[in-house]
């Protein structure tokens, strides 16, 4: 009775990697700096992990489908760039700006989808065709210069709901709730997993997998372009550099909250949302702990390794747990009783 | 012959100019059972493709219930109450059953675009008792058997009402219990007015199941009628299109008693138990169980890919520990795999290359020297040429362009270039056409005859009893009897091998 | 349409103008049939962009612009040849611009015989490796075989590295040689404070900038390499082993392969082959620079994809990979000569390689239909 006990803790301890991993961090942080404990830290990680965080939730919609989205950092800069040319020029009011924002995302988006469901190029290489001319395209718009938001945008990004919650993580939160709803109940959700689980087997089954790799792809783009506003919203400018690299931190966001780069694994709520916090606090934790700023990427880099090197090892697990059994012991009895 | 519920007139359909079917016309019986049979690339598949919407005919149209029906997706089929089971499941195993059953059409909710998943849970549920499948709905399907996930296949046809359900060669992942449970289950699908058509190369359960039989040979129906003027002699004389006067080649040799092989213990907790019998040079013993007996899983270990906790195995006399495939095939081994697609062969790959893949390290002085590359290729020539691999080009063409029967055959002869002491060959025949399996019966036969010791794994019993001079019978991961060629009995051996049921 | 019966007389006169017409076009899709399915399509689509190009931008075809398109291919055909080693085992090295950066440094700071204290002070490498009169090798006769061989080393090793995780800890390519990127740019950054290391020996220099008889150094070493990557592929056990362990690695593994150092060898060349390119880099530049090859990763990538050599393991060539790197710098170069604001570059750029993708997809399609 024992031993199954301690395999059940094993494996429960398996399947959760990435929440202990998630608690080890925030432990040892706290014992590092024992401000980091504070309500108000957990506030700023929050909300510093929200832009990426949104990103990194359309990640996970592409991921779902064994997709990739090199693009989302390309596409953060010229949604925001295009909204912010929209408010300053044309005085537009924040809601058109953020209108436009979202519309230029999921335009994007978009492209994206009609490269790999029309013209069926592989998604790295249509994502990255699509991420270098895109800067340009957005650098094309901005002349290379900043591009300043109107002050109201900066006081929204700094409000609170209630005058509580800080809204970048309502955002954040709200989203990752309604992406989860989206994934777990309702058909589309649930038909981006199916095809991510086997493609041809989806045609087969009479699913328009066209139609579910362009609506991946196109709320990436919306998420991207969310993201890229909410982030735009907390510095007040979008500087010519803006959303260079994100596309890595969303997908390490995703993929440390358990997606699989090979489809049809995955979860926003508590995986991808855990993911993004996680990175969020280990670089909050470590400015907390005074670390040189030089040394920060590599323990960053270094914990991440940690995740990706668990996550391997927790799949090499299952997967000898799952092994069936072809004997059947007297006494240890196996499941499923035959007819 | 009965009322058709669906018939075929004049049908011709061809791939890149190939005609793989030459204007066929037949009929679909209602409410019975119709066993289609025929070598592979007879056009089987084909035909039934067009019922199920996968390929449109060129030419002729089909009819269902008398009113033209052209189907241009699967999902038209179904639609039309046409369900196509195919021999490999159209199941996301990431997905519980109730939403693979309504994977295209989910119910929703009144008023919200959301799954109504306590109408989802009851129909599945209604469902799955009618398959006799005793789990919940909510059951991921990972966690389900070959065979109970062919019984989700089957509910998920009851749940549009399927009136033709279409099997392909239902039977070849199912233990021996999951085929006469879905043996009984198309039984009363039938008895419930369902049509089928059931497709197989397995004749004994044709003859077992069909009211009527249809065979195809090269795109053409060469014979239509009811089951009794069928024998499976007369199936295959009109699938091959001559009388094949034996189902396996005479043995030439006999025997020897050197031992190639000795096995002794061989033990994994939860796969197998005391493993232990002797190999002998030229004898070709046979390993038979059922699915899930531990046959596989027993040949994977000795050839290294598995580990094992205990026991000792010797090649030639000479023991080896830690085995590995490589160190496996420096002793002398070699190992045909049971299913050629994952891990027998590199698929888009030339037909050269992969048979010269094993034996590669021998045509060079070392890894990043250059391979004596006139040897290599003359050798391959000459091995593929013994075998008579047909159907390419050998340095152009990627093997997957062959048929399935010279595919096999392109596994075998990457094996014995390397001119292996023992050769492990696990279900060599499946999914392979009569006149093929004669051909891979007499490379087995020649073998032996040359002094290589062959373990013969499968799950058909009649081919060991055509083929062996002795059989190991395996249940529960564990030998439950030998028996010597002039013991052959089939009760016998299906006896010991459902012995695990008495325990 | 040959076994259609004509029974009526003008319906064959129409016909047989359509057969004629039909021969015309045929003859000519044939040929641009056979262009696009060829080996050498990448080729001719670089001459076809030259050739377009020329009537527009005269200069393109001046000698010294030749010479610079010439020279410009070596050092990231160097880089593509390792990438190309890992995509036929259907992995996947990412972190090729960081182990680029990380060598550039460790090579200078080993080599460089003055260092400024303003600058260099707070490295941890102050004092230990290097002081105010240079590296541990400064001045020393054989100081650049020596810090070349320590380079090439250290790729190999960090190749190993990606190599092991992958192979041995089953940790995803993709996510393995990201984090590696991450780690090992950092760790460069680090090793210098951001500052770039100069005075490198003149022997080291040269390398990277002589010439015989206007023929760039690096012509002869990486094309001696390309030479030999090739005959590695194509001739040897080992080779064959590549594209097996790519194509399928079950049937590797089960056919004696011993898939795990196959693996790790191919991250072994490409790290040590990103080394080869950050010599070339870094003796063009005379420094050894901490963001060496930061923009690199996407002409990598691009240019042995583009070649033709697939993403899914299994397949791939060395000439294929020279032609993608030729059609890659031919784009940079003419780019340039239109003197094209960087937005404009980079709204090409990412536009040829769509269209070059698109253009494979119709291939791919071309090829399966037979």
């Amino acid at each position: 009775m024992k031993t199954t006990n301690r395999q059940h803790l094993a494996q429960l301890a398996l399947q959760n990697t990435s929440l202990l991993l998630f608690i080890v961090v925030f432990v040892v942080f706290g014992l590092l700096a024992p401000r980091f404990f504070a309500l108000q830290t957990f506030e700023t990680i929050l909300k510093q992990a929200s832009y990426i965080g949104i990103v990194a939730i359309g990640m996970t919609f592409v991921i779902l489908t064994a997709g990739i989205d090199l693009s989302v950092g390309s596409n953060m800069y010229v949604s925001a760039t295009v909204a912010g040319l929209v408010m300053q020029e044309l005085k537009a009011p924040v809601w058109l700006g953020l209108l436009v924002c979202l519309s230029v995302g999921m335009l994007f988006g978009g492209v994206n989808a009609f490269l790999i469901t029309r013209v069926k190029i592989i998604p790295f290489i249509a994502t990255l065709g699509t991420m270098v001319a895109g800067k340009g395209i957005g650098l094309l718009f901005s002349r290379s210069i900043q591009i300043p938001y109107p002050d109201s945008v900066l006081e929204l990004g700094s409000s609170r709901l209630f005058g509580l919650i800080p809204l970048p993580i309502v955002i954040f939160l709200g989203v990752a709730l309604a992406a989860q709803l989206v994934l777990t109940m309702t058909p589309i959700g649930r038909q981006i997993y199916a095809v991510g689980n086997d493609a041809e087997a989806a045609k087969k089954a009479g699913l328009s997998v066209g139609r579910v790799l362009t609506s991946v792809y196109i709320v990436s783009g919306l998420m991207a372009a969310l993201g890229g506003f909410v982030s735009v919203a907390q510095q007040g400018v979008v500087h010519p550099g803006f959303g260079e690299g994100y596309e890595f931190n969303a997908i390490a966001a995703a993929v440390l909250g358990g997606a699989s780069l090979f489809g049809g694994v995955g979860s926003v709520l508590p995986g991808t949302l855990l993911g993004a916090v996680l990175i969020q606090m280990i670089q909050t934790g470590l400015i907390f702990t005074k670390v040189d700023i030089y040394i920060q990427p590599l323990i960053t880099a270094a914990i991440i390794f940690s995740a990706v090197l668990l996550d391997a090892f927790r799949n090499i697990q299952l997967q000898k747990l799952r092994r069936r059994n072809i004997r059947i012991d007297k006494g240890a009895l196996v499941g499923a009783g035959d007819d | 012959m009965s009322d058709a519920i669906l018939t075929f007139d004049h049908v011709e359909k061809s791939f890149f100019g190939v005609r793989v079917l030459k204007g066929i016309s037949l009929d679909v019986p209602r409410g019975k059972v119709l066993g289609l049979v025929g070598e592979n690339g007879a056009g089987k598949s084909t035909l039934m493709n067009l019922m199920g919407g996968v390929h449109a005919p060129d030419r002729g149209q089909m009819l269902l219930n008398g009113a033209p029906y052209a189907p241009r997706t699967p999902s038209d089929a179904n639609a039309a109450g046409i369900a196509f089971i195919h021999q490999e499941l159209n199941l996301f195993t990431n997905l519980s059953i109730a939403e693979n059953i309504f994977i295209d059409g989910f119910p929703r909710l009144r008023w919200l675009p959301m799954l109504d998943r306590s109408h989802m849970r009851a129909r599945t549920k209604q469902y799955l008792e009618a398959v006799e499948l005793h789990v919940s709905p909510d059951t991921l399907v990972e966690k389900l058997s070959p065979g109970e996930r062919q019984l989700v296949e089957i509910a998920k046809a009851l749940s549009f009402d399927a009136r033709i359900i279409i099997f392909d060669e239902p039977t070849t992942s199912l233990t021996a219990r999951e085929t006469e449970r879905l043996f009984r289950l198309i039984e009363r699908l039938r008895s419930d007015g369902a049509s089928i058509v059931y497709i197989s190369h397995i004749l004994p359960d044709v003859m077992r199941l069909a009211d009527e039989i249809a065979v195809l040979r090269d795109g053409e129906l060469v014979a239509h009628g009811d089951k009794e003027a069928f024998t499976i002699n007369r199936m295959i004389a009109l699938m091959v299109g001559r009388a094949i006067e034996q189902l396996y080649p005479p043995r030439r040799s006999a025997p020897t008693t050197t031992p190639v092989l000795e096995v002794q213990d061989i033990s994994q907790q939860g796969i197998v138990e005391a493993i232990t019998f002797t190999l002998h040079k030229g004898e070709i013993l046979g390993v038979f169980g059922l699915m899930g007996s531990g046959r596989s899983e027993l040949a994977r270990i000795l050839f290294g890919l598995d580990e094992h906790a205990r026991g000792e195995i010797r090649v030639a006399g000479k023991p080896y520990t830690r085995p590995s495939a490589r160190r496996s095939i420096d002793a002398g081994m070699a190992f045909v795999t049971e299913n050629r697609r994952e891990e027998g062969l590199l698929m888009d790959i030339a037909i050269a290359e992969n048979i010269g893949l094993v034996a590669l390290p021998r045509y060079a002085a070392a890894t990043v020297t250059a391979v004596n590359e006139r040897r290599y290729f003359t050798e391959i020539t000459d091995v593929a040429a013994s075998l008579a691999i047909k159907g390419g080009e050998l340095r152009q063409q990627a093997v997957k362009t062959l048929s399935g029967g010279n595919q096999q055959k392109a596994v075998i002869a990457k094996w014995l270039l390397d001119k292996p002491a023992v050769l492990i060959i696990d279900e060599p025949t499946r999914g392979v056409d009569v006149g093929a399996k004669y051909e891979i019966y007499s490379i087995i036969n020649d073998l032996a005859a040359a002094g290589t010791g062959v373990l013969f794994i499968s799950s058909e019993l009649e081919e060991l009893m055509g083929v062996c001079d002795r059989m190991l019978v395996m249940s529960n991961g564990e030998i439950q009897a030998t028996f010597s060629r002039d013991e052959f009995e089939k009760e016998r051996i299906l006896r010991a091998a459902f012995r695990e049921n008495a325990a | 349409m040959m076994e259609a019966e004509v029974k009526e007389p003008n319906r064959a006169v129409t016909r047989s103008q359509l057969v004629a017409t039909s021969s015309a076009r045929g003859t000519v899709r044939r040929v641009l049939r056979k262009l696009l399915l060829s080996e050498y399509f990448v080729l001719y689509l670089s001459i076809v962009y030259f050739l377009a190009l020329w009537p527009f931008i005269p200069r393109i075809a001046s000698p010294q612009n030749l010479g610079n398109i010439f020279s410009n291919m070596w050092p990231l055909l160097a880089i593509a040849i390792g990438q190309t080693f890992v995509l036929i085992i259907a992995g996947i090295d990412l972190s090729q611009p960081s182990i680029m950066a990380l060598v550039s440094v460790i090579g200078a700071a080993l080599m460089t015989s003055q260092l400024d204290p303003v600058l260099f002070e707070k490295s941890p490498l102050w004092g230990i490796v290097f002081t105010e009169a240079g590296g541990p090798l400064a001045g020393a006769f054989l100081a650049a075989p020596v810090a070349i061989m320590v380079m090439l080393l250290v790729g190999a090793l960090i190749g190993w590295f990606n190599g092991t995780a992958v192979a041995r800890l089953k940790m995803p390519p993709f996510m393995v040689t990201l984090v590696g990127m991450m780690f090992f740019s950092a760790l460069a950054i680090y090793l210098v404070k951001s500052e770039n290391i100069i005075h490198l020996p003149e022997s080291y220099v040269l390398l990277g900038q002589g010439q015989i008889a206007f023929i760039p150094y690096s012509f002869f070493i990486v094309g001696a390499l390309a030479i030999a990557a090739q005959w590695l592929l194509s001739r040897t056990v080992l080779g064959r082993w590549f594209y097996a362990v790519g194509a399928n690695v079950r049937t590797a593994t089960v056919s004696g392969v011993p898939v795990t150092r196959v693996i790790v060898t191919a991250y072994i060349l490409s790290g040590v082959f990103a080394a080869i390119g950050a010599v070339f880099y870094s003796a063009r530049l005379a420094a050894g620079r901490p963001t060496l090859g930061a923009t690199l990763l996407l002409d990598v990538v691009g240019a042995t994809v583009i070649g033709g050599t697939s993403l899914f393991g299994g397949k791939g060539k060395i000439m294929w990979t020279v032609f993608g790197v030729l059609f890659f710098v031919l784009l940079d170069n003419s780019l340039n000569l239109l003197n094209l604001s960087y937005f404009w570059v980079q709204i090409v750029k990412g536009s040829v390689i769509l269209l070059a993708a698109a253009l494979d997809v119709a291939r791919t399609r071309l090829l399966a239909r037979g």
